[in-house]
């Protein structure tokens, strides 16, 4: 496998951006994760992440509407590039590869 | 109101449903701002979706909280990449790589900013001292309006020829003073002043020999800008027997007690002054070290008047300088047409030949040609053979830079290829190349200041004055400075800007350039330029050494070594004493002889006519210098006769009837052998007798001059200077015991003595000044030319690393090898040695025209400059030939 330069978090963040779709944009990534992984996360660590995937060409970016809320500012809106996909798909191969074997060494390691 | 517009009016209540501001405002600042609209929407959302569930003042630390944390570096603005500064990329990319070819190549970059700043630091020094000389007489305000008076004798009795017969004095009679005012209206002022007179000032327990005292007019501060600083300018010279010290001299005598009324005694002052009490009447600063004349302290030259209130009448009589101020229109040509008038109105006789002119105040120091002068004059021509050294230096810098930059242009040939290639036009591959120039001028320029700074005050030893970098730290000086900087970095970088930057990057990249080696014609040329020009400078260095050792090796004709002179300045008891002193110092058995005289070789004399009894019968008169001397004068001295005899005791009409003249004399009269003039009637100074003698003709001035016809009446009591010939050994203990006999026998006047030698050669200070500026700076130009041979020198042999590698290995020996790395140089300098040699030749008779015995320009001078030369270049280069011809050559063809 080819190096992905992939992080952890940022493999999660990808992972959200793909789920959410239309929605994909900070505020709705970060409550999303929140949500997933039961801590609070800063918009900061969300923004700098979705900045250096998009560097990596993992993401791309369109401004969406303008909202109230938003104090009149425009959403950007996320999407996985192919590349991105192939690479998040890569990375769930290689778990599930390492997590079918996962079991039997357990059970041998108990065993002795 | 929960989610209202963003901006407009709101309650003092309701600040708390929006967001802080000073953290959006750090965020506007940070953030780049592509991501601005985004995460400024991002952080409104959260806080209100906070807001819901959060206190107000909770929702606002979160939001600024979560902006410090915005802080990441993937979000930052890059501050270099931001668009104002793109335009200065290029240039950050020049510096940076000038800065690493700096760094690469040390030892060029060393050569080249040092020998560059040694360059500058030179041109600077001679700058500085240049400009002190042209800064004479510069501090008068009325400067401009003051003018002098020369005179001299015309070649004709008429009084429109205004050419003088002999080289003018500017010291000469009184009257001409009142006779320019009453006759001149343009004249507003005139000044008179008679010096330099030496005497001796007393006050309660201090006495002290003043020697440089002038009489001077009470209109003095009127017309010169000398600053009074206690006493009034209009009346303090005024009244007989007034005095005016400077600071220096009030606090010697007074210390810190207040000058103005009190009363020095003073001594009289021969043919001038009679003794009496002086009340000072004004306190001055000093007189600025750029004046043509200085003085300790001036008298009123009333005092002078009332002593001797005839010679002020008469014009015969030379003991005056008169300077005059003219009024604001002044045309000298008009006022020049006058003289012939003036001339014929105050001549006493039809016949004479008196013959005045003038000269303005700024030409006084640099431009006489007037003799006789209150004070030291400079010589023009120094000041031009050093500006032409400076310049030289510079150059010889100069080309260095340009040498070394055009060797290196094959290295950087590469790299105007590769930015040609992607786009740089020649313009900005000019502007690159004259700006790295410029940057090792900066450079080279701080090396300068600090060589400047550490030798300033080495160079008062050099110069004999004293130059301060803050009289020229003037805006003037400081943008000429800037100015000549600057062109020179543009002068030193032009060829290699013009040459690199036309390269064709096609052919540069395929390496074809290698072929025309970069310059190497103009290098050769300029290499040939610089050792030209230095060793002209070693040529005339060893002229200059050689002529300075002539002087003071020549036989004078009499004895100048271990003489020591005491100087009483006429003193009457002295005189009267002599005798008895002679016979008391005569007894010390280190003390080989003591004779008194008025004059010794190399002091003051006066001048006389003397009538004299010519080969064809007819009494001549004619003028001579004239050396009063007493009875052992010509064998004291061990001066040789050439026919006659000298003063003896054994006749005692000598001391009225008889003279002795020199060779120059007797031939001035029209004796082709000079013993034919002994025994003819003579008629001087109101005295008649024969000739007794003749002396061998000595140089009793500097060896500038030819001996001058020269008679030695004797004259018992009209003495100033003891003489006393010494043992070598024991001079301290010698002198001692001369102090002894003298405090014993003259208590009254303070014991001064010198050496003879000193004396005589302090004529030559300014010859000595020259051989010193003349050397240093020489020695200074080979070595920076040296600098530069030995960076080529090391260049070629870099170059060369593969052909002598194959050349070793082939089977050549060290020989071989510093051979063929010498060979061109060596050519170089032989061809420089071909037309130095005439240039300096030219150069170094013209300053040798300057002294009237000179050592001759042999030709072996120059072979040994030539040779001086080609060993220093030779061993230069040897040294980076050796080593590279040591080198294994598998290392060297190993290397790529």
């Amino acid at each position: 496998m080819k190096k992905t330069k992939l992080g952890e978090f940022e493999e999660l963040v990808l992972l959200t951006v793909a789920a959410l779709q239309k929605d994909a944009y900070g505020v709705e990534i970060r409550r999303e994760l929140e949500g997933l992984l039961k801590t609070t996360l800063s918009v900061g660590a969300i923004q700098s992440a979705l900045k250096r995937m998009e560097d990596k060409g993992f993401l791309t970016s369109e401004f969406g509407e303008p909202t109230q809320v938003r104090g009149g500012k425009r959403k950007r809106i996320y999407s996985t590039t192919s590349y991105g996909h192939k690479v998040l798909s890569e990375m769930k191969e290689i778990r599930a590869t390492l997590w079918s074997s996962v079991p039997t060494l357990a059970h041998e390691l108990k065993v002795i | 109101m929960e989610f209202g517009p963003y901006t407009g009016a709101r309650t003092e209540g309701d600040m708390s449903q929006d967001p802080p501001k000073w953290p959006l405002k750090l965020l506007r600042f940070w953030v780049k701002d592509e991501y601005r609209e985004e995460i400024e929407g991002d952080m409104e959302e959260t806080f209100r979706l906070n807001l819901k569930q959060l206190s107000p003042a909770k929702a606002r630390r979160v939001y600024t909280w979560e902006m410090i944390k915005i802080i990441r570096p993937i979000l930052l603005k890059n501050f270099k990449a931001t668009p104002t500064f793109y335009r200065y990329a290029m240039y950050k990319n020049y510096f940076k790589i000038a800065w690493r070819n700096l760094i690469k190549k040390t030892a060029y970059s060393f050569i080249n900013i040092f020998g560059l700043g040694l360059g500058i630091a030179c041109c600077v020094l001679i700058f500085m001292f240049v400009q002190d000389e042209l800064s004479y007489d510069n501090y008068h305000e009325k400067g401009a309006r003051i003018y002098r008076v020369i005179h001299g004798e015309a070649t004709t009795a008429d009084p429109k020829n205004g050419t003088f017969a002999y080289p003018p004095w500017v010291w000469n009679n009184a009257p001409i003073g009142p006779a320019l005012k009453n006759n001149f209206p343009e004249i507003e002022k005139v000044v008179q002043f008679s010096g330099r007179a030496d005497i001796l000032l007393t006050y309660g327990d201090k006495l002290y020999q003043e020697d440089g005292i002038f009489f001077m007019d009470s209109t003095a501060f009127e017309v010169f800008s000398w600053k009074l600083l206690k006493g009034d300018a209009k009346t303090a010279l005024a009244a007989p027997y007034s005095i005016v010290l400077t600071e220096t001299t009030a606090r010697k005598y007074f210390g810190d007690e207040d000058p103005l009324g009190k009363t020095l005694k003073g001594s009289d002052s021969p043919g001038r002054g009679n003794a009496g009490d002086y009340t000072v009447t004004g306190v001055m600063e000093e007189v600025p070290a750029n004046s043509h004349f200085r003085f300790n302290a001036l008298l009123s030259l009333n005092t002078f008047r009332k002593s001797r209130p005839e010679i002020f009448d008469y014009w015969g009589y030379v003991d005056t300088y008169t300077y005059f101020l003219v009024k604001e229109q002044f045309d000298e040509d008009a006022f020049k047409a006058k003289i012939p008038a003036f001339l014929s109105r105050i001549r006493e006789t039809p016949d004479s030949r008196y013959l005045i002119a003038i000269e303005p105040l700024k030409d006084v120091y640099l431009r006489t040609t007037a003799e006789r002068q209150p004070g030291e004059t400079g010589s023009l021509p120094n000041i031009y053979v050093f500006s032409v050294i400076g310049l030289f230096i510079l150059v010889i810098a100069m080309i260095n830079f340009m040498n070394l930059s055009t060797a290196r242009s094959m290295e950087r040939g590469k790299e105007v290829g590769i930015r040609k290639s992607i786009g740089a036009d020649r313009k900005s591959l000019i502007t690159q190349f004259l700006g790295e120039s410029l940057i090792i001028v900066f450079l080279s320029t701080v090396v300068a200041l600090i060589i400047v700074l550490i030798a300033l005050p080495n160079m008062t030893g050099l110069t004999g004055k004293a130059l301060h970098i803050e009289s020229f730290l003037t805006w003037q000086t400081l943008s000429v400075f800037l100015g000549v900087i600057f062109v020179i970095g543009l002068a030193a970088g032009s060829y290699p800007a013009l040459v690199l930057s036309g390269f064709h990057p096609v052919l540069i990249l395929k390496g074809i350039t290698r072929s025309n080696a970069g310059g190497a014609s103009l290098r050769k040329v300029l290499v040939v330029f610089q050792f030209t020009l230095s060793i002209a400078l070693i040529a005339g260095t060893i002229i200059v050494y050689y002529q300075m050792n002539h002087l003071l090796d020549k036989d004078l004709g009499f004895d100048k070594e271990q003489m020591l002179v005491l100087d009483y300045n006429y003193d009457g008891i002295v005189n009267q004493k002599s005798g008895a002193m002679k016979a008391e110092l005569e007894k010390n058995a280190s003390i080989l002889s003591v004779a008194f005289s008025r004059s010794v070789p190399g002091s003051y004399f006066p001048h006389a006519g003397t009538t004299i009894e010519a080969p064809d019968g007819e009494m001549k008169n004619m003028g001579q210098a004239i050396f009063q001397v007493g009875m052992d004068f010509v064998t004291h001295f061990n001066m040789k006769l050439v026919a006659g005899r000298t003063y003896s005791r054994e006749h005692p009409s000598d001391s009225t009837q008889a003279l002795i003249v020199n060779e120059a004399a007797a031939r001035q009269y029209g004796y082709k052998n000079p013993a034919d003039i002994v025994g003819k009637k003579f008629d001087q100074w109101g005295r008649k007798g024969e000739v007794i003698g003749v002396v061998k003709d000595f140089n009793y001035i500097s060896l500038h001059k030819t001996i001058e016809p020269l008679t030695l009446p004797f004259e018992a009591y009209a003495s100033r200077y003891v003489s006393l010939k010494i043992k070598t050994e024991n001079t301290v203990e010698t002198i001692a015991a001369v102090e002894e006999v003298w405090k014993s026998m003259a208590p009254h006047r303070p014991f001064l003595y010198s050496f003879l030698d000193d004396d005589f050669n302090k004529q030559y200070q300014s010859d000595f000044m020259f051989k010193r500026l003349f050397t240093t700076f020489s020695c200074l130009a080979i070595f920076i030319a040296c600098l530069g041979l030995l960076g080529l020198a090391t260049y070629t042999a870099e170059q060369r690393t593969k052909e002598i590698g194959i050349r070793k290995v082939l089977g050549a020996d060290l020989g071989n090898i510093v051979g063929l790395l010498s060979r061109d140089f060596i050519k170089l300098v032989f061809i420089s040695i071909v037309i130095a040699t005439p240039l300096s030749w030219y150069v170094m008779s013209q300053w040798l025209e300057g002294f009237a015995y000179r050592t001759e320009i042999h030709f072996w001078i120059f072979i040994l400059a030539g040779c001086i030369a080609l060993s220093i270049a030779a061993l230069t280069i040897s040294y980076q030939s050796i080593k590279s011809a040591v080198v294994n050559p598998v290392s060297s063809l190993r290397s790529e």
